[in-house]
């Protein structure tokens, strides 16, 4: 550890970082770029290749170590993006060089084409399944949840009975939900919207009963002194003691909401939406438009979190 | 001031090397945008058998005195010796017990397993068990050592930490204020208990607070100190005899003691 | 999620009063789901045990929402004999164990990874923004291609669900635990460190126990995940039993009584998996306070 800092501390070990990670993932792209597109030819001694692929990314590794150093802006942002890099690149380059069939496992390359060529399908399939499914669903289930949980805090009752299950109902597996509601609610679009506001539902309930309950006894007591009305201290005192809980449960929310709208997809659908697609196609073997949805599911999946900690940081006070 | 040795027990033969010997010390920690002097020039000697005081508002450094004489922070200028060694050899060859402010107690332990922990880090040879029940006996906590730390007050639960600190029987014992969070009876309880310990073992005790009559009661001598920056502004000898008692507190050496503490404590002040 | 847990007897009672509001308010939402379908059916000549729409309702084939009475028969058929291979308690068994195997592999694996991660600032910031965003990132799409992939390479049977169970579980599994890893008071460590206690055993006496109520947080969201993790694994590959496979099945069919009892059955393993994970915490850590 220590002889690595201070390698990288000295001018000369910036030098060897940066030539390390040239090395990597100059020699990857190289490496893929020679062997030929499996399918298109066996390229020769696939040992040797391997040899030279994985000397690469240990060069590379050593750079992105390098790299890691210091508490520098870079230091904390390059090492993440020159691993995905070398991952990539390697992935190309092994599965060149053991001309692993497309059917198999596609090449990041080809997976890249299938997002181009098969944009407007998976486009609308995104759309499907982000915005009618998982967003709309999300958004039903919030406020549902939201409401409920007023509901209970306000009524003791509730909350010794109705609460319980919430909790219970939210180790309840999404899979075995789904077929149920599609069967009820249909083929199209609005059951799996349903489906994922029933996931979202129940975590927002308990994230929102135990942030309303989280108010301090001492700022209660201090409303009470002032002789706040039942509205000035919910809105004074509990709401803004839930936030940060309500954020925590939604967070949560926003990863099950796309989760579940996948999986309710693979129980029927009308021929749209990302799980749809990715089921059919790797029926028949089309891995490189699997691979495609799966990136978009992705990107959706992180823009979607994202959306709601921008939200959060919007919401609640900054605290440093 | 002269230098008298009150402790009935201790008699420094001439020569004798000091346990902690202070010079010039000095830490500065970093700060965004310059730097912050938490000790500034302290000088100090403390003999073997001393209970020692360190005493001040919040921010002249006797905390970080505590941690640099423990080796939880480095000096950044001045020499450290304790018991003739640099503080990081001394650290490891467990010269010292540290009793923190909280009682730090690993809720996953029960109380003499917790009393155990330095015995198994250490690698202690003989009968640990033994060891650590004398220790629990010692603090009056016999009886308690198959309960969770969470089942015990917080003035039990700091003395277990403090048996834990003995358990290895190191010669010096380091506390930081750790009887800050208890209440006034509790504290003054376990006052008299610290002492008795200290008379039976014998050991040397640094203890930092920012109590005045803690300090005077305690302590052989009282090492005042004030902020900004963190230094030394003199060190008050406490002649009152031993053992101490209750009675002690209505001394009024005791209370002419205590006003030349707070007249120094105002002098930095100021 | 499951922290809030029913508080012992003084809570049973909303509990089942709900309950009994809920089964009341059953028998009218049923009726009226279904009788739409059951009134064209009656219109397309079929032969029915029933005259107007409103009795049909509870009698329908394939209703909309079971009837008590045909949840209780469909109960009755999927579950005896009880040891018959096509019978649910078989095939809750099999989905069971391969969640557990699922789950050890993940525990085994995020705890690894967990480890390097506390240990290697390199290592973490290499890879943490990956771990942290694939937390979002939707993994069971994943299960039907890595199904494809596994059987590719002859791993068939228990095994490749189990590996789809833990690929979606262990990353919970490694960030709770990192982050309990990381969670050691303080004051512990400079305890530790005053005892010139070498990295091993602080990580053994301090680190590992002062992690284990995050690895039990994580585990309990990782055993849901598991669980849904092999049941799609048994929807995307061949099976032959399990309770995906079942209600792979029973769905092609369109057999929604049989989709309600196995929904039935998959709640009650859910819940029993989450409450088997909160017994073993409260076996590892008995010095919980509760």
């Amino acid at each position: 550890m220590t002889p690595a800092r201070t390698l990288a501390a000295r001018p000369g070990g910036t030098l060897l970082t940066a030539a390390a990670l040239l090395i990597g993932v100059g020699g990857l792209l190289l490496a893929a770029l020679t062997l030929p597109t499996p399918g298109e030819g066996t390229p020769p001694d696939a040992r040797a290749w391997l040899a030279g692929i994985l000397a690469l990314l240990a060069v590379g590794a050593f750079g992105v170590r390098g790299a890691a150093q210091g508490e520098s802006r870079a230091a904390r942002t390059l090492p993440a993006a020159f691993t995905l890099l070398l991952a990539v690149l390697g992935t190309e380059a092994l599965l060149r060089a053991y001309a692993v069939p497309a059917g198999l496992i596609p090449t990041p390359g080809r997976v890249l084409s299938a997002l181009w060529t098969a944009r407007s399908v998976l486009l609308q399939d995104t759309y499907t399944t982000f915005v009618l499914e998982a967003l709309l669903g999300f958004l039903a289930g919030t406020v549902l949840g939201l409401a409920l949980a007023l509901l209970v805090v306000r009524f003791r009752f509730l909350e010794r009975g109705l609460l319980p299950y919430a909790a219970l109902f939210s180790s309840i597996p999404i899979v075995a939900l789904a077929p149920v509601i599609v069967k009820a609610v249909g083929l199209d679009w609005p059951s799996k919207t349903v489906v994922v506001a029933v996931t979202v539902l129940f975590p927002v309930v308990v994230g929102a009963v135990r942030g309303l309950q989280s108010a301090s006894r001492l700022h209660l007591d201090l409303m009470h002194t002032y002789a706040a009305t039942p509205t000035q201290t919910f809105r004074d005192v509990r709401v803004p003691g839930a936030l940060p809980f309500v954020f925590g449960a939604l967070k949560v929310a926003s990863t099950l909401a796309l989760i579940s709208a996948i999986v309710a997809e693979f129980f029927g659908t009308n021929g749209h939406g990302l799980g749809f697609r990715i089921q059919i196609e790797v029926g028949r073997f089309g891995l490189d438009v699997v691979w495609a949805a799966i990136v978009l599911a992705s990107i959706a999946g992180i823009a979607f979190f994202a959306l709601v900690s921008a939200a959060e940081a919007r919401l609640l006070p900054r605290r440093s | 001031m002269t230098y008298t040795n009150p402790s009935p027990q201790v008699s420094p033969t001439l020569g004798e090397p000091p346990i902690v010997s202070i010079r010039d010390l000095q830490k500065v920690f970093p700060v965004p945008g310059g730097e912050t002097v938490a000790l500034k020039d302290a000088n100090l000697s403390i003999q073997r058998g001393e209970f020692i005081s360190l005493i001040g508002p919040s921010g002249c450094g006797k905390t970080t005195l505590l941690r640099l004489m423990a080796d939880l922070e480095q000096p950044t200028g001045g020499e450290l010796l304790i018991a003739g060694r640099p503080a990081d050899e001394a650290r490891r060859e467990r010269q010292y017990g540290y009793v923190f402010q909280a009682p730090a107690l690993m809720e996953w332990r029960t109380v003499l397993k917790n009393v155990l922990l330095p015995l198994e880090v250490m690698n202690v040879p003989g009968d640990r068990v033994a060891r650590a029940r004398e220790m629990l006996k010692l603090v009056g906590l016999e009886k308690f050592e198959r309960n969770y730390p969470w089942q015990l007050s917080g003035g039990m639960q700091q003395r277990v930490s403090i048996a834990r600190a003995l358990a290895f029987d190191p010669p010096l014992l380091f506390m930081d204020e750790p009887f800050g969070a208890l209440d006034e009876i509790t504290r003054e309880h376990l006052n008299l208990e610290l002492l008795r310990l200290w008379r039976e073992t014998g050991k040397t005790v640094i203890f930092v607070t920012h109590s005045i009559p803690e300090a005077v009661f305690l302590s052989t001598r009282v090492v005042v100190m004030t902020a900004r920056p963190g230094r030394i502004e003199g060190v008050v000898d406490i002649d009152l005899p031993h053992p101490r008692s209750d009675d002690t507190r209505e001394d009024p050496r005791f209370f002419t003691l205590a006003t030349e503490i707070r007249e120094l404590l105002k002098k930095g002040h100021a | 999620m499951t922290a809030l847990r029913p508080s012992r007897v003084a809570g049973l009672g909303p509990m089942l009063i709900v309950a009994l509001i809920a089964a009341a308010l059953y028998w009218p939402l049923m009726l009226a789901a279904n009788v739409g379908p059951a009134g064209r059916t009656l219109a397309s000549g079929a032969e029915l045990d029933c005259r107007t729409a409103l009795a049909c309702a509870s009698q329908l084939r394939n209703p909309v929402v079971p009837a008590p009475a045909q949840l209780a028969q469909g109960f009755v058929r999927l579950s005896t004999p009880v040891t018959s291979p096509l019978a649910l308690p078989y095939n809750v068994g099999v989905t069971a164990g391969e969640t557990l195997l699922g789950l050890l592999l993940a525990t085994v694996t995020g705890i690894g990874l967990a480890l390097l991660l506390v240990a290697s600032q390199a290592f973490e910031r290499a890879t943490l923004p990956w771990l942290v965003a694939s937390q979002t990132v939707p993994v069971v799409a994943i299960a039907p291609m890595l199904a494809v992939l596994l059987g590719q390479y002859g791993v068939q049977g228990f095994l490749p669900k189990a590996i789809i169970a833990a690929y979606i579980a262990f990353f919970p599994v490694a960030v709770g635990m990192s982050r309990g890893l990381r969670s050691a008071d303080p004051l512990h460590l400079d305890l530790m460190r005053t005892y010139h206690a070498s990295s091993a055993q602080t990580y053994r006496l301090l680190r590992f126990p002062a992690s284990l109520p995050h690895l039990f947080t994580a585990l309990k969201v990782a055993v849901t995940s598991a669980l849904v993790g092999s049941i799609v694994a048994e929807i995307s590959t061949i099976s032959f039993s399990g309770l995906g496979k079942m209600l792979a099945e029973n769905s092609r069919a369109s057999d929604t009584v049989a989709l309600w009892v196995i929904m039935g059955y998959g709640a009650v393993l859910g819940v029993t998996l989450v409450a088997l994970v909160n017994a073993l915490e409260r076996w590892v850590t008995p010095w919980s306070r509760r």
